[in-house]
């Protein structure tokens, strides 16, 4: 945005030019809108394409289930953990599922070492919301004796690599997770749980989650005033976008969550079309989990 | 069908609101808005001197802070300081001050469920009346899907909300609620995506829901939208006709 006024002059003699990165540093947004006007970006992809996706399960041999996600050049892994905890005395056979986003300075020079950003917070509480308003886990499954001794399950997600879209990744890389997730089955008697010590893990001693259904998620970026829809922005194309509109859906097509921010309002048919590209995206997003 | 709250008689009936401003002494503006047994207290500072690290060159930069009725902020706190935040950024012309701060913090006096949607009124109330300039004025309304009745329910209690399906938050600009050949709007280009529905600036819906309920939920808050935006115009111009009054004196 800071960018429109500075090159009149400049433009007008003819003997001053400069390179396509010059230009992309210098006026980031009209660099991008000369692409954006015929049709592509510039990173090749068309406005509603998506980045490549691959996820792998079983990627963090410590813990009770994980993932690792990659999202174009954005890179997160997930790892959940599974710790005997006390239950909340108004709900004394629930456990606890509670996802937690990190963005360190690791992954991207734009962010600070500290405590979690605004961003990350923001990130966590919305896979918090789906998680627990679209029922997907049944938290009283996690009950070892009531009143007693519950499970907690630890959500962490650790981004490792930040190219933008850190929404769509996170809650693919939790969703991937909690399906490989087994925990030892416990035995609890007279104050003192006891977890199975097998060394080879099978339905005997151990149980996996009852998933009643896995949200995911499709973001798009609105750009400018032509209102340019892009799928999966990247962290240079957030930077100069002004809204964002992400949706989250279930495998029969339910909506799980949707959220629109920022500066354009959208019409129906801009919403209607969000959702139906977004559609398309998780039955993709859920062939590349099964083919994994 | 009856409503949990019963108080009131249709689905589509908020609750009834009431806002004061400049309650503050020390804040540049300041303003309550009440959503029944909701209430948010809201002040804006600004423009103010502003931390170096999170000075802008061309704009002004927006700080919102969310302070919850009990303890310290948590994520969900957050969360909503990002929503209001990102929701404000737009509507205020930051570009007339470069390299100031507006800072507004939202305190939650009283919490009887749509406490964002009330959040966000007050902090609009508050910076009409810090005289921040704005390109246009927003109202926002939560609305549920009743689990048991598949009913859409305006403006919901905690109780009602306890017992929803899907819970959604919209914010309407009132650009929007006037027709696009008269709106010669200066920084959005409207006119390429023009179906002449209504255009939510933001929403915030989770739960399980369908496409078709969804739009329709945007309908019913569009027009309930309208009656908020009536009343902050009302707010606004009995506050204007005050002060010249009391000028005059």
């Amino acid at each position: 945005m800071a960018s429109t006024s500075i090159s009149v002059s400049a433009a007008e003699s003819p003997a001053f030019s400069f390179s396509a990165s010059t230009f992309q540093k210098l006026h980031p947004v009209e660099f991008f809108r000369k692409f954006i006007s015929q049709g592509v970006r510039p990173d090749g992809r068309l406005l509603e394409g998506f980045r490549p996706t691959t996820v792998h399960k079983n990627v963090v041999s410590t813990a009770n289930g994980s993932a690792m996600v990659r999202i174009g050049g954005t890179t997160v892994i997930c790892g959940v953990k599974a710790e005997v905890a006390e239950p909340k005395m108004d709900s004394p056979n629930q456990g606890y599922l509670v996802p937690n986003v990190e963005l360190s300075p690791m992954c991207s020079s734009s962010f600070r070492p500290g405590p979690p950003s605004e961003q990350a917070q923001a990130v966590s509480e919305a896979i918090n919301r789906v998680l627990k308003e679209s029922k997907v886990l049944d938290l009283t499954d996690l009950c070892i004796e009531e009143g007693k001794a519950v499970w907690a399950l630890w959500a962490d997600v650790s981004c490792v690599s930040y190219d933008g879209n850190i929404y769509d990744a996170a809650l693919l890389s939790v969703m991937t997770a909690l399906s490989d997730v087994r925990i030892r089955k416990p035995t609890y008697n007279e104050g003192i749980i006891k977890v199975s010590g097998a060394e080879i893990l099978d339905d005997e001693n151990s149980f996996t989650l009852n998933l009643a259904r896995t949200p995911l998620s499709a973001t798009f970026s609105l750009f400018d005033s032509s209102m340019a829809l892009l799928a999966d922005a990247n962290a240079a194309e957030e930077a100069i976008c002004q809204g964002e509109i992400s949706v989250t859906l279930d495998e029969k097509g339910q909506i799980c969550a949707l959220s629109k921010v920022g500066a354009a309002s959208s019409s129906q048919t801009l919403l209607r079309q969000c959702i139906a590209t977004a559609r398309t995206r998780t039955d993709e997003l859920r062939s590349i989990i099964r083919s994994q | 069908m009856a409503r949990l709250d019963t108080t009131r008689t249709s689905a589509h009936q908020l609750r009834p609101f009431s806002s004061s401003q400049n309650l503050l002494n020390r804040a540049d503006g300041s303003a309550q808005f009440d959503f029944g047994g909701s209430s948010v207290l809201c002040s804006v500072v600004g423009p103010a001197e502003v931390k170096l690290r999170d000075e802008k060159l061309n704009k002004a930069t927006l700080e919102v802070i969310v302070r919850p009725l009990v303890g310290l902020p948590g994520v969900k706190d957050k969360a909503c300081e990002r929503a209001i935040r990102e929701t404000l950024e737009p509507i205020v012309i930051s570009a007339l001050h470069p390299r100031t701060l507006v800072q507004i913090v939202v305190q939650t006096m009283k919490d009887n469920g749509s406490i964002l949607s009330t959040a966000l009124n007050a902090a609009i109330m508050a910076l009409l009346d810090a005289g921040i300039p704005l390109n246009s004025i927003i109202g926002s309304v939560t609305c549920i899907i009743d689990s048991k009745t598949n009913e859409i329910l305006l403006d919901p209690t905690t109780e009602e909300i306890a017992r929803a399906k899907s819970t959604h938050v919209f914010v309407f600009d009132n650009k929007s609620s006037i027709p696009s050949s008269t709106s010669a709007s200066m920084d959005v280009d409207i006119s390429n995506d023009d179906d002449g529905s209504p255009r939510p600036l933001f929403s915030e819906s989770t739960g399980l829901f369908t496409e078709e309920e969804y739009l329709e939920c945007v309908n019913i808050s569009f027009k309930a939208c309208q009656a908020v935006h009536g009343f902050i115009r009302t707010a606004v111009s009995k506050k204007i006709e005050k002060e010249h009054q009391q000028t005059q004196a």
